[in-house]
């Protein structure tokens, strides 16, 4: 046996040839990935290829929204940003009273073609100022009082499918993530394929280790092996099977794509050409999921920030620049979310302490860009937070409802939340 | 690709075992080898040969009374603890010598990173010492304890706090339950985990009393939210000093604890008057109460329920076989000791439905594959902790009050990665000069100590390097893999391992092949 090549099937077509082939389907079914097997026995169509997708990116840390996004009239900022305050001559003008942080020259851009809109203001009810709680409420779309064990695409993904299997025997991932921490955005209620690709695993799994792997995952291992009730087996298996399979479809895409914009070399940038490429491909997966870290700027934050700035502007132009050139651009939409906002009043170390809301960005050729909703008010004592204007769960009912068409959308916040005007 | 969500499994059959004669112990005549390693493979981390070799020798019973041992072994308060705690005082000095806000702050972040470092070393320092074969079956124990009695380093910051309930886990583990529970109500980790801190005589906090309920002892739907409410009134004056030279903390009494502030009794802010609670009246103080939970037909099947899903299987369990066990736990004054050895040694342990078909948790992946290749940990936070984050476990950091939900659980396309991560990277020697200083001074030290052996090298597989393909698959596949490999298995690993017949080309056959078979479904079992 050649361990050069691996003998596994990866389109459904290798899959069928393998079946009729001699190979029992039910022999197989033991370790087949198990959505080649539930689309063979349901022979369904693949989904419909026009659908709309939303690419989630993390901005992992809190994000400092008032240098964001940056009221450069208002002299309530300058006096509660005495060192940290983007001068006004500086400030990339989007308006007569807003601008964007210089480092985001490329999405000032996507601002005056209409294809960046701004959500200002955005959070709830009785903020939360840990990371972990913050990104908990974000992912969870709850009340900050409320613990739910279940994401808000997860949900989404639970509603979508339900009553459609053949949406889940289809053979690309419901939801795809980008880095090796399952978010729990895709958490769920059921079943759904999903996918985590972290950035050092294409690299290594390639070659002889992994066809051999392969191959230890498709012979049956146990010499008394008896198909229980309940067998781990098979379902370590199946999942081993799935990932595997999924990886080197993904490998395979990825090493044969053309972007069709030059991305900078970040691994932030890179986890965009991978979605995109994945995007153009076809998949029929309707969600990514992508995480831009280091947004803590507890002290000397001015350089720190400025880079981030400049790796999110750059990426998520490269990002819509690629999609358009493949004419995909009118299907995607992304946005950003941060746990938190930043304290607006800096402190001492040049840095901004957690805070609560801000604003957050959706980018796409079919969304209505600008400004949307009101910037919070500065008129604050030493240390007070920022009180939102737009809840979180707006957005996320604008996403569902608007841009997925998906009627449910009070059932999957919990709560009836009025859409905005960016889709 | 994967399941967000495990789909349900359906009850394991338990053939031949009535519920009267599943938990009587196993006949001596069906120990044997195969049998010792499910033991040790379930109840430990991994079934190394002579340990195999030595619970034949020594028969059941008296591996049990081994591997449950009537005291514990301590695992001593690391000494970056103890400097911690005599920092404190300097951190507080200094943060009410300042009304500035922001400085304040600035030395609050500092003492939390200083919290943050102690835990990171406390932890290197508990998975080394863990990882002992002679403490192996202990600390899964208390790792067992740790999820039902969950608290989170996330929440509670304190690392001697933390250090302390594990403590209180280990020295009341395999005593009586109810003392068990009344020392976890007096861990100041779970006191300031579940808020009992805030909770006073006029306005008594519920969560304690709600997860003492509901997570601890009786599980849902075995009690009242009334019953919750009066409870909650026991509680109240349950107080934590973080202050190690403050007279209150004289008040505290463990040894383990001494020192660093702990658990005293606030008799103002305790709520004296009647309470009714499962339709008992009294002036119940917290113990009182935690006397009428044992008192609940409840309490006697929860222990012995969350310990067929840890130790047994994720399936839905039979309620039929919980109720007899149940019920002699109760008549052994919930011993859980006693509760331990009966588990263990019971025929239904042994049942063949439940030998190889465990997932194991990140934890026992971790110390297993140490084990199994005779390493040591290496000391180092990134590449020891964060592969146990990455697979889903991080340790001291649960991540709510239910604990991991585990088994299928575990497993998902990012968590496989991760496992298999994790194997690539014992098998890859790392250039200590790479190594920040900080870094080589742990690797330093650990040598010292005469842990050297980090990862597996050429050097450490050139005892293969004349051994036939045959006799290195079967070794590997024993060592390695539950049960008896079928003949297309074996035949597959040993073809593998021919290869083209290049010497050359041998030992990295061996290397890979050891990796695949430990990245393999077949070792995510026990």
């Amino acid at each position: 046996m050649n361990h050069r090549t691996s003998s596994l099937p990866t389109t459904r077509r290798e899959f069928l040839k393998l079946t009729t082939g001699g190979i029992g389907l039910l022999a197989f079914s033991n370790f087949a990935p198990s959505f080649l097997i539930e689309s063979v026995r349901a022979s369904t169509p693949r989904p419909e290829r026009d659908r709309s997708i939303l690419v989630i990116v993390q901005l992992a840390g809190g994000n400092d929204g008032l240098n964001t996004v940056i009221p450069y009239e208002d002299a309530h900022y300058y006096r509660l940003r005495p060192t940290l305050g983007i001068p006004k001559d500086k400030v990339l003008r989007l308006t007569d009273t807003m601008g964007l942080h210089p480092g985001c020259s490329e999405l000032n851009a996507l601002f005056k073609d209409g294809k960046l809109g701004i959500i200002q203001n955005v959070g709830y009810p009785n903020p939360n100022r840990s990371h972990f709680r913050g990104t908990e409420i974000w992912e969870t779309a709850t009340d900050s009082d409320k613990f739910v064990s279940t994401g808000w695409i997860g949900r989404f993904l639970d509603n979508t499918c339900a009553g459609s299997p053949e949406l889940d025997a289809a053979a690309d991932p419901s939801a795809i993530n980008l880095g090796s921490e399952l978010p729990q955005t895709y958490l769920a209620a059921q079943a759904h394929s999903t996918f985590s690709l972290s950035p050092g695993q294409l690299r290594r799994s390639a070659g002889r280790n992994l066809a051999f792997l392969e191959s230890l995952v498709k012979t049956p291992a146990d010499a008394n092996a008896q198909a229980g009730a309940h067998d781990n087996e098979t379902y370590l298996k199946q999942t081993m099977m799935d990932a595997l399979v999924t990886e080197k479809r993904v490998q395979k895409i990825l090493s044969g794509y053309k972007p069709g914009a030059a991305y900078p070399g970040s691994t932030f940038g890179q986890s965009l050409r991978s979605i995109a490429g994945l995007i153009a491909a076809n998949l029929s997966t309707r969600v990514y999921f992508v995480s831009l870290g280091s947004f803590d700027t507890h002290a000397n934050q001015s350089n720190t920030h400025q880079n981030l700035m400049r790796t999110l502007s750059e990426g998520l132009a490269a990002f819509q620049k690629d999609l358009e050139a493949h004419g995909l651009a009118d299907q995607v939409m992304t946005m950003t979310f941060s746990e938190f906002g930043r304290r607006p009043m800096e402190n001492e170390s040049k840095g901004t302490d957690h805070g609560t809301a801000a604003p957050l960005f959706v980018m796409g050729s079919k969304i209505k860009g600008g400004l949307h909703g009101t910037a919070p008010s500065l008129n604050l004592q030493r240390n007070q937070d920022l009180a939102y204007s737009t809840d979180f769960r707006q957005v996320y009912s604008t996403v569902l409802q608007r841009w997925f068409d998906c009627q449910t959308a009070p059932g999957i916040l919990g709560d009836t939340f009025k859409p905005l005007g960016f889709v | 690709m994967e399941a967000t969500a495990p789909v349900a499994a359906t009850t394991a059959p338990i053939p031949a075992l009535t519920p009267q004669n599943a938990w009587q112990p196993l006949p001596a005549s069906e120990w044997n080898a195969a049998a010792a390693r499910h033991l040790l493979r379930r109840a430990a981390w991994s079934a190394q040969p002579a340990e195999v070799e030595r619970a034949v020798a020594e028969g059941l019973p008296a591996t049990l009374n081994r591997l449950f041992p009537e005291k514990p072994t301590r695992f001593p308060r690391p000494e970056s603890i103890d400097h911690l705690v005599e920092a404190m005082p300097s951190f507080n000095t200094r943060l009410r010598a300042t009304t500035d806000a922001f400085e304040k702050r600035a030395i609050q972040k500092e003492r939390r990173d200083r919290e943050q470092s102690v835990q990171q070393e406390t932890t290197i320092k508990w998975l080394q010492f863990a990882l002992r074969p002679e403490v192996s079956a202990q600390e899964k124990w208390t790792l067992f304890l740790s999820d039902i009695y969950v608290v989170s380093f996330e929440k509670v910051r304190n690392p001697g706090f933390i250090h302390l309930h594990h403590a209180i886990l280990r020295e009341h583990g395999l005593g009586s339950a109810p003392a068990l529970a009344k020392a976890v109500s007096r861990s100041p980790a779970m006191i300031r985990y579940l808020d009992l801190q805030e909770s006073k005589k006029s306005a008594p906090n519920e969560n304690f009393a709600r997860e003492l309920f509901e997570l601890f002892t009786l599980g849902e739907g075995n009690y009242t939210e009334q019953d919750i409410k009066q409870a909650a009134r026991a509680f109240t004056g349950y107080r934590v000093s973080t202050n190690p030279s403050g007279a209150r903390a004289a008040a505290q009494k463990s040894k383990a604890g001494r020192g660093a502030g702990g658990f005293y009794f606030d008799s103002r802010q305790h709520d004296t008057g009647s309470k009714t609670v499962f339709g008992s009246t009294g002036n119940y103080t917290g113990d009182d109460i935690i006397d009428l939970v044992y008192k609940q037909p409840a309490a006697a099947t929860f222990i012995p329920h969350e310990m067929a899903r840890f130790y047994l299987t994720d399936a839905p369990f039979p309620r039929e076989y919980l109720a007899t066990l149940g019920s002699w736990w109760a008549s052994q004054s919930f011993n859980l000791r006693a509760l331990a050895r009966r588990f263990f040694g019971s025929r239904l342990f042994y049942a063949p439905a439940y030998v190889g078909n465990c997932i194991k948790c990140p934890f026992q992946f971790y110390f297993g594959l140490l084990q199994d290749l005779n390493l040591d940990v290496t000391p180092i936070p990134r590449q020891t902790i964060s592969p146990l984050r990455q697979m889903g476990q991080m340790p001291f950091q649960p991540p709510n009050v239910r604990g991991w939900v585990g088994g299928r659980h575990w497993i998902n396309s990012a968590t496989l990665a991760a496992r298999r991560q994790l194997v690539q990277n014992l098998f890859t020697p790392f250039k200590e000069s790479n190594l920040n200083a900080d870094e080589q001074l742990e690797i330093a030290s650990s040598r010292a100590a005469g842990r050297d052996r980090f990862y597996i090298d050429t050097s450490r597989l050139q005892r293969f390097s004349k051994t036939p393909p045959v006799d290195i698959a079967d070794t590997f596949l024993k060592t390695f893999l539950t049960g008896t490999p079928s003949p297309a298995y074996r035949e597959e690993v040993i073809r593998f391992i021919t290869g083209d017949k290049k010497p050359v080309q041998h030992l990295a056959r061996v290397r890979d092949a050891g990796i695949a078979l430990l990245q393999s479904p077949g070792y995510q079992l026990c």
